[in-house]
């Protein structure tokens, strides 16, 4: 790897609140103009690390942790970092009684933009997130899909370098989601690093460059989203309806390049390198109730975390 | 893009306080002026009657030196109890300010500047209904009563913000509001001079910031020895200083973790 290009790193950060350990021990490399995931379930710590990078709560400075961002450590110079950084959080907080265009004025004080410059900037915002002709529309009107766009131009008013997006497109309808990814990209295009945070594998796999997954607080994997798929999992997944282990065994009988994940009462998934194996399965089964696709990042999200809740979902 | 100069990031958390605040603006006015009036009519007119005088002073006028200043008190505890309570934990307004390049101290100075902000401007208006109708002279020096109407605020607000830094529920305000602003408005000689008090009570109100601030605008408009007056300048001017610093340290430890 490039050192030259690395410009946000993390050794051993760890992360505790009272008594609960939030982050225990991550280290992450991102580079330039990238877009970097941190996946995982509820409560792995993704929204923790990421306000750990821009300073936003203080890691632990007790361990050997080091954090660079841009060559500032969030620890030290938070606002160093803030100022070249744009944040989308996962929840509203735009101010419900000023309109679009007070919003992003408001927001636009904090980093002592000038008014008649920063004019022209939100109208390129507004453009690129087309949401023009809602410039004088109170935000407590906007849909979800309009406050989640609104966030996201928001963030860019400072013309960061970096930009943190926590769930960018969480409860929003398909071509809203499809849209937010084209921004994505045309802003990594731009040169623009971009750390984001799902549990969507298909938004992983669509826009991230490389992914880190995570679970209680620690790293489990990480890679390229395609290298993951083909070093972890196999490449062709069978789900079949829950059916007795006997009437699996059955099915399974001649099949040896399949592994199979059975759980009483659950769907059975059985995955192959042989897209063949698993249809010669699928074949003897008395009815089409079955599903037999490419294995994705879910399935490997799934097989690293585990089907079940942990306490902290 | 470099780190705005302190005093820029200090305006920009006013500003947009200013700002939402101003969006609302006639309603938001509503109480503070309307309710000091409210009570001069009540309480003014009503006692007047049988109360001629009060430390040598009509006793309406005795009320409208004091008024302008409690309505800066509930203007700045309404502001910085429930108003920040609702920004830190129903708005998320710190998490949106936090992600500029502003820190703890930038917001918070920026938000006691801004309850001391309404304080002046409501103790003014309050100050000016009551020139009009004649209560209060006119001189130059009834322009000491905003600024005292700053300084009152920007204490209490200090006073609030380490008050809801404690608390688990909103709910939990009440104790602050009709614990500790009622009293404090109730026996800060606004209504009633505390010179006659037990001397132990005495003591106890000289906690007071409002206090303080109205003993100072007592000053204005009757002898008043000149020691006392430089002590509740160091009063005010001490307990400034140690309140909000300690306020800005409870923000910083709930908000940042």
């Amino acid at each position: 790897m490039n050192n030259d290009k690395i410009v946000i790193s993390g050794t051993d950060i760890h992360k505790s609140y009272d008594n609960f350990k939030a982050v225990k021990g991550i280290n992450f490399e991102v580079e330039k103009a990238t877009c970097f995931g941190f996946l995982g379930p509820n409560g792995a710590g993704k929204t923790t690390l990421m306000k750990l990078i821009y300073g936003r709560i203080n890691r632990d400075l007790n361990s050997s942790g080091k954090m660079s961002v841009f060559g500032y450590d969030p620890a030290h110079n938070p606002c160093d970092i803030k100022a070249i950084t744009g944040v989308a959080p996962q929840d509203n907080n735009l101010d419900a009684d000023l309109n679009v265009l007070e919003n992003l004025m408001t927001y636009s004080k904090f980093f002592g933009l000038r008014k008649n410059a920063v004019k022209q900037k939100i109208n390129e915002l507004l453009d690129f997130m087309q949401l023009t002709e809602k410039a004088n529309k109170k935000c407590i009107a906007l849909s979800g899909g309009m406050v989640r766009r609104l966030l996201i131009a928001r963030c860019l008013i400072n013309n960061p370098k970096l930009i943190i997006l926590d769930e960018p497109t969480v409860g929003l309808d398909p071509q809203v989601r499809q849209i937010i990814w084209q921004k994505i990209r045309q802003l990594k295009k731009e040169g623009i690093t971009i750390l984001l945070t799902t549990h969507y594998m298909d938004e992983a796999y669509q826009i991230c460059d490389k992914i880190i997954i995570m679970d209680k607080g620690k790293k489990i994997i990480e890679g390229k989203p395609k290298n993951l798929l083909r070093e972890n999992i196999d490449r062709f997944v069978l789900e079949l309806p829950p059916l007795s282990k006997n009437k699996l065994d059955e099915y399974l009988k001649d099949s040896k390049d399949v592994n199979f994940e059975y759980d009483q009462d659950q769907p059975v998934y059985c995955y192959s390198e042989s897209f063949k194996s698993l249809q010669n399965i699928a074949n003897k089964l008395s009815n089409d109730d079955y599903v037999l696709r490419n294995s994705n990042l879910e399935d490997l999200f799934i097989k690293l975390t585990g089907r079940r809740l942990n306490e902290n979902q | 893009m470099n780190v705005p100069h302190k005093t820029i990031r200090i305006y920009s958390s006013w500003y947009r306080h200013l700002k939402v605040y101003s969006k609302n603006f006639f309603s938001n006015c509503f109480p503070p002026i309307i309710e000091p009036l409210i009570f001069m009519i009540g309480i003014g007119l009503g006692l007047s009657q049988y109360i001629k005088s009060m430390d040598n002073l009509p006793y309406i006028q005795f009320l409208a030196i004091g008024l302008p200043l409690a309505s800066a008190l509930f203007t700045a505890a309404f502001e910085c109890s429930y108003g920040t309570y609702i920004r830190l934990e129903y708005n998320k307004v710190y998490d949106y300010m936090l992600s500029g390049p502003l820190n703890i101290d930038d917001i918070f100075i920026g938000e006691i500047i801004w309850a001391g902000t309404k304080g002046l401007l409501f103790s003014a208006i309050v100050a000016l209904i009551f020139l009009v109708f004649g209560v209060l002279p006119l001189n130059f020096e009834i322009l000491i009563i905003p600024v005292l109407g700053f300084v009152t605020s920007i204490m209490v607000a200090s006073v609030s913000l380490i008050f809801i830094s404690f608390i688990k529920n909103i709910n939990q305000i009440n104790f602050f509001i009709t614990g500790v602003i009622s009293p404090m408005f109730m026996f800060s000689g606004t209504v009633f001079p505390l010179g006659n008090l037990p001397p132990p009570i005495q003591w106890v109100i000289n906690i007071f910031p409002l206090a303080h601030t109205v003993q100072l605008a007592r000053a204005i408009y009757g002898p008043y020895p000149i020691h006392s007056i430089i002590l509740d300048i160091i009063y005010c001017i001490g307990f400034t200083l140690i309140f909000s610093y300690i306020a800005i340290q409870r923000m910083k430890k709930i908000i940042i973790k």
